[in-house]
């Protein structure tokens, strides 16, 4: 766990309180870490008071008990065996990866005119990409699904990958803000080098915002992973094209007694995107703030 | 998932172009011959699933070894919504099973299940032999598009180690016996919270469905023109207004606290079957968990207590349901298929066997093969009884009853004051529902 | 500019055309087609199985006197005057005492992020989980110091502040992006103001606030659209804590539950149209919905800066 954190703003204080003001200092010290200790310990208690009871008998998991009684780790093996969670499993990676790919594909040279190309329109053309991002989806659910089952797409994840396709609206965004950043110098010498628009994209500005779509792609790819209601409205008529989420869902209402099972299917559920946070968090962690504060 | 590439591109291309909803014209049903013999692929989608959706497998096994030339595809835990998305977009499923008689209404009037009549006449089946009831909430408007497949009847389970403790005698048969029975039967603890309760009044709680309690007061849900009769029908204020005083007898805070710490209705952990609920409303099925799950439990089954002696003996029935799309692909050999499942005796009763359910034909019922004991008996008993009703269809689906149960979750919570006032805007509320659909 | 000959000119449009053609076909196939469409509908009787019929206004007056769209709207209007807030107030206060701390800043911060990560599901089922009324862990640890603790997802009055809890569990992205506005006040203001003898919250008041305002704007607009369309906990908590069995991870009939207390707008769109089938209602819902979204979003377009386009070149 590397910290991307800065220096944070310290306060220096005058010379002639110092001893007092460092007495208080140690002691506000204290009291901030004691503070964050606590609230680290409630962020994690869920987690891990959750892999206790996944290793518990069903018995048990219906009890107030906090420690198991025994082990049991095959619980997670019980998991395996009553869904196909393999295949949940596959279609989440299926849909998460082809998804953030295509969405890759088709928003970066859309962010890149919008943030480096002039061209008339590009204002307007960047406002309603603004309102695409935030429609709330359900306001065009109906048409759009009426549009996927007349040509029988429904059952499969197929309408929620073919739209990234053509670009995802947050995603041009986050990168178009993120290509802002770059300067126009490195742009106008590659042009001055007789690249053509697409060539400067490929050899200059993609590796310069290698940051950038590296946190597009993570949000695309853990929005997927995530999706609940996408998965719900166009595949729920077809098990073989459940995700992970829906077929979460799911279990519980099937083994809704086996809380044991249903909490270790919960943290299975939540492990991959562990390991992915700790692979990628850096990126993260950029991805998020760039979100928030540009301009 | 390949072969939906190119089907992809074709969606992308039609995509701009499609403006208005256009559903493919219904198929006027030219049938058969009599007699010619069936074959090709039959699409079925069902609700069941694991150990039920077994059962339907062995049975349509059964029905490709006696119609060699059909091929039967079965898709499993397909709810409602899902055939009437997949019916109107074109590719329904060549029959649907529905666990939900509500939708008999809209799929008849919107002849998105096809009209079964030519192939009855056809075919010559005795509509006769059906139970009366299943026979009821299987058509609409004239319209016959559905056949009932096994069915179920609502009764009262009793816990009767308890009743033997509390000292009473045999089940309640009034309402007023039900409310003295429940009061005898409730234990609390010494802070004055629930211990036991002898029944659970709420009407959102596990079975107790205001359509499965109707038939105790005769209450009736709408008039016949469609309208909501549940102002103007007093046997309703006499169902609500026992019923909220039962629950103020136990508080309505200490009932919600007593039923979040409850099990799941189809747990092992049901509050009948772990004794914390002395008396409950369900249906047969109830038998084949309490015998999987609670082999101890010694209980009984009696008929829903009603307000007037004249009707004891009915209750609430409802079942399964299936009928044919209007864009099936291959309707003959789908009717075949349902023939098979819903009108021979034979497979009715391996049905019923295996699910544990109401078979729908009076010679099916009569039949010895029928594993039938003293309990499984009441409920058959219940399912005969002429008193026994079920819910009308309507172009709305279940939309008007799950309007009042709303009304419901407010009036026993103590939000309604004037129940007259709270009934008339209930049957507003129900009236603007039933526009919505459809 | 004016000056380049014609077909330079063409070509650069045709440049400019292939970067956008995929979004540009995009905005219309999967926005400007469904939102078109959605309004036709909004005007027509639709159940699916038999062609639309015009029927005028009615669906939007018969949203006058619907019972549950009154609810879904009182439900998604408190969630937007409370979730909205304390999520911000929360993840200010985080982010504000991780820049304070001096050791292990980047621990504590991955630890309150990481929850965010969670798929909502999972979170949900957790939640519900933790705080079962009867034997849960959160009531039982509270009986341990002698409080009786609420029926959180089964009483309709904690049925919403348990969401809300739990959205504060997920509050990582929010508090990573006031982490990064607060660490973007310059330091020489925080020095002017200890010269001029501000204590923390003074500091606090008179000169990280301000200089995140922006911040906040954008996390108050955002985080009501993000209300506006919160679907999948408040549907998930429901059907689990009702503990009625749905079929095949369908729609369920415990959607709101207890007494509809967690009924949300989008979840009341949903049922009308994926239950009910009353599609032409269902779409004047959704056109309701896309004119206070659109409303919002002009507020945010309107006073924040960042999203102006043109301060680049």
């Amino acid at each position: 766990m590397t910290a991307v954190l800065e220096t944070p703003p310290t306060v220096v204080p005058s010379p002639p309180a110092a001893r007092r003001a460092r007495r208080q200092n140690r002691l506000a010290w204290i009291g901030r870490h004691s503070i964050a200790i606590a609230l680290a310990v409630m962020f994690l208690t869920p987690v891990v008071y959750l892999v206790l009871i996944s290793l518990m008998t069903s018995d048990q998991a219906l009890t107030s008990d906090y420690w198991p009684n025994s082990w049991h780790p095959e619980n997670y093996v019980r998991v395996f065996e009553v869904t196909p969670l393999p295949r949940y499993l596959l279609n989440t990676m299926l849909y998460a990866l082809t998804a953030t790919a295509l969405m890759l594909l088709s928003s970066v040279p859309a962010a890149y005119a919008l943030a480096k190309l002039r061209f008339r329109g590009r204002n307007l053309l960047f406002l309603v990409i603004i309102c695409v991002m935030m429609l709330p989806p359900q306001v065009v659910t109906v048409p759009l699904y009426l549009m996927w089952a007349r040509n029988g797409l429904t059952g499969s994840l197929w309408p929620l990958v073919i739209p990234t396709l053509f670009g995802d609206a947050f995603a041009i965004f986050l990168l178009r803000q993120f290509l802002l950043t770059i300067p126009q110098e490195y742009l106008d010498a590659a042009k001055v080098d007789g690249c053509g628009e697409w060539r400067t994209l490929i050899r200059v500005v993609l590796p310069m915002a290698r940051p950038g779509i590296a946190a597009a792609g993570l949000f695309q790819f853990f929005y997927c992973w995530n999706d609940y209601y996408g998965p719900l409205l166009y595949t729920s008529e077809n098990e073989q094209a459940w995700t992970l989420s829906l077929g979460l869902a799911s279990f519980h209402s099937v083994h809704h007694v086996d809380w044991n099972l249903v909490i270790a299917a919960t943290v299975l559920t939540m492990a991959p995107i562990i390991v992915v946070f700790f692979f990628a968090q850096r990126a993260f962690v950029q991805g998020v703030t760039l979100t928030g504060v540009k301009g | 998932m390949n072969t939906r590439i190119p089907r992809a591109l074709f969606a992308l291309g039609t995509a701009g172009v499609l403006t208005v909803g256009c559903t493919p014209a219904a198929q006027e049903t030219k049938i058969a011959e009599p007699g010619a013999e069936v074959s090709g692929t039959v699409e079925l989608w069902h609700f069941f699933t694991e150990r039920e959706a077994a059962a339907i497998d062995t049975v349509v096994k059964e029905f490709e070894t006696t119609h060699p030339k059909v091929k039967v595809t079965i898709k499993s835990g397909q709810d409602d919504s899902k055939v009437t998305q997949a019916i109107g977009a074109g590719n329904g499923p060549d029959i649907g099973l529905s666990y939900s008689t509500d939708i008999v209404g809209k799929f008849c009037s919107s002849g998105a299940w096809v009209d079964l009549t030519p192939y009855l006449t056809r075919d010559k089946v005795d509509l006769s032999g059906l139970n009366p009831t299943t026979r009821q909430y299987t058509e609409y408007g004239g319209k016959r598009c559905a056949m009932p497949f096994l069915a179920d009847a609502y009764g009262m389970f009793y816990n009767k180690e308890l009743f033997a403790k509390a000292g009473i005698a045999g089940p309640p048969k009034t309402l007023d016996e039900l409310a003295a029975a429940a009061k005898k039967l409730t234990v609390r603890n010494p802070d004055g919270s629930l211990k036991r309760v002898g029944f659970l009044p709420l009407f959102d709680f596990y079975e107790n469905a205001p359509s499965h309690l109707a038939p105790a007061v005769g209450a009736t849900w709408l008039t016949a023109d469609g309208k909501s009769a549940i102002g103007a029908d007093p046997a309703w204020k006499t169902l609500l207004t026992w019923q909220k005083s039962l629950v103020d007898w136990y508080g309505y805070e200490n009932l919600q606290k007593f039923r979040a710490g409850l099990g799941d209705e189809f747990s092992a952990d049901n509050a009948f079957q772990k004794g914390q609920v002395a008396i409950n409303v369900d249906a047969e099925y109830r038998l084949a968990f309490l015998a999987d799950q609670a082999p101890e439990l010694s209980y009984g089954v009696a008929p829903l207590p009603t307000t007037d002696p004249a009707r004891y003996g009915g209750g609430y029935v409802t079942g399964n349901i299936v009928g044919i799309s209007k864009n099936a692909k291959n309707p003959e050999a789908a009717w075949a298929l349902i023939k098979y499942l819903t009108t021979d005796d034979n497979t009715i009763v391996k049905l019923a066997n295996a699910l544990r359910n109401l078979p729908t034909t009076t010679a099916a019922t009569a039949d010895p093969a029928l594993k039938v004991d003293p309990a499984f008996k009441t409920f058959l008993d219940i399912f005969a009884n002429p008193n026994s009703s079920t819910t009308p269809p309507s172009q709305s689906g279940p939309a008007y009853q799950e309007t009042f149960q709303t009304f419901l979750t407010g009036w026993q919570a103590g939000k309604v004051s004037d129940l007259d006032a709270g009934l008339a805007e209930a049957d507003k509320q129900v009236n603007s529902v039933m526009t919505l659909g459809g | 500019m004016s000056a380049q000959p014609l077909a330079i000119r063409i070509r650069r449009h045709a440049t400019t055309l292939s970067f956008l053609a995929p979004a540009l076909i995009g905005i219309v196939v999967f926005f400007g087609y469904p939102l078109v469409s959605a309004v036709y509908f909004s005007f027509t009787k639709f159940d699916l199985l038999s062609t639309p019929q015009w029927v005028g206004l009615a669906n939007y007056r018969r949203m006058a006197d619907d019972p549950f769209l009154l609810q879904s709207v009182r439900n998604t209007l408190w969630m937007v005057a409370v979730f909205v807030p304390v999520r911000i107030v929360s993840a200010i206060g985080l982010a504000v005492l991780l820049t304070q701390l001096k050791r292990g800043a980047g621990f504590f911060r991955t630890i309150f992020f990481l929850p965010s990560l969670a798929p909502p599901v999972a979170a949900t089922i957790a939640f519900v989980y933790l705080l079962k009324p009867g034997t849960g862990p959160v009531n039982t640890a509270l009986a341990h110091l002698g409080i009786d603790g609420p029926l959180w997802f089964s009483s309709p009055e904690w049925a919403k502040p348990s969401l809300v809890l739990l959205g504060l569990w997920g509050i990582g992205d929010l508090m990573v992006i006031f982490l990064a506005g607060v660490l973007g006040v310059p330091t020489s203001l925080y020095e002017a103001a200890a010269l001029d003898g501000a204590n923390a919250w003074h500091r606090f008041r008179y000169v990280t606030l301000p200089t995140i305002r922006p911040v906040i704007l954008f996390a108050a607009v955002t985080g009501v659209i993000y209300t506006l369309q919160y679907f999948d906990q408040a549907a998930v908590a429901g059907s689990i804590a009702s503990g009625q069995a749905t079929t095949g991870g369908g729609i369920s009939q415990s959607f709101g539950f207890p007494e509809g207390s967690t009924f949300t707008y989008p979840l009341w769109l949903y049922t009308v149209g994926f239950r009910y089938h009353a599609l032409g209602y269902a779409n004047a819902l959704a056109v309701a919905l896309f004119a206070v979204a659109f409303a919002v979003t002009v507020i945010l377009l309107r006073r924040a800066k960042a999203f102006s386009g043109e301060e680049t070149s």
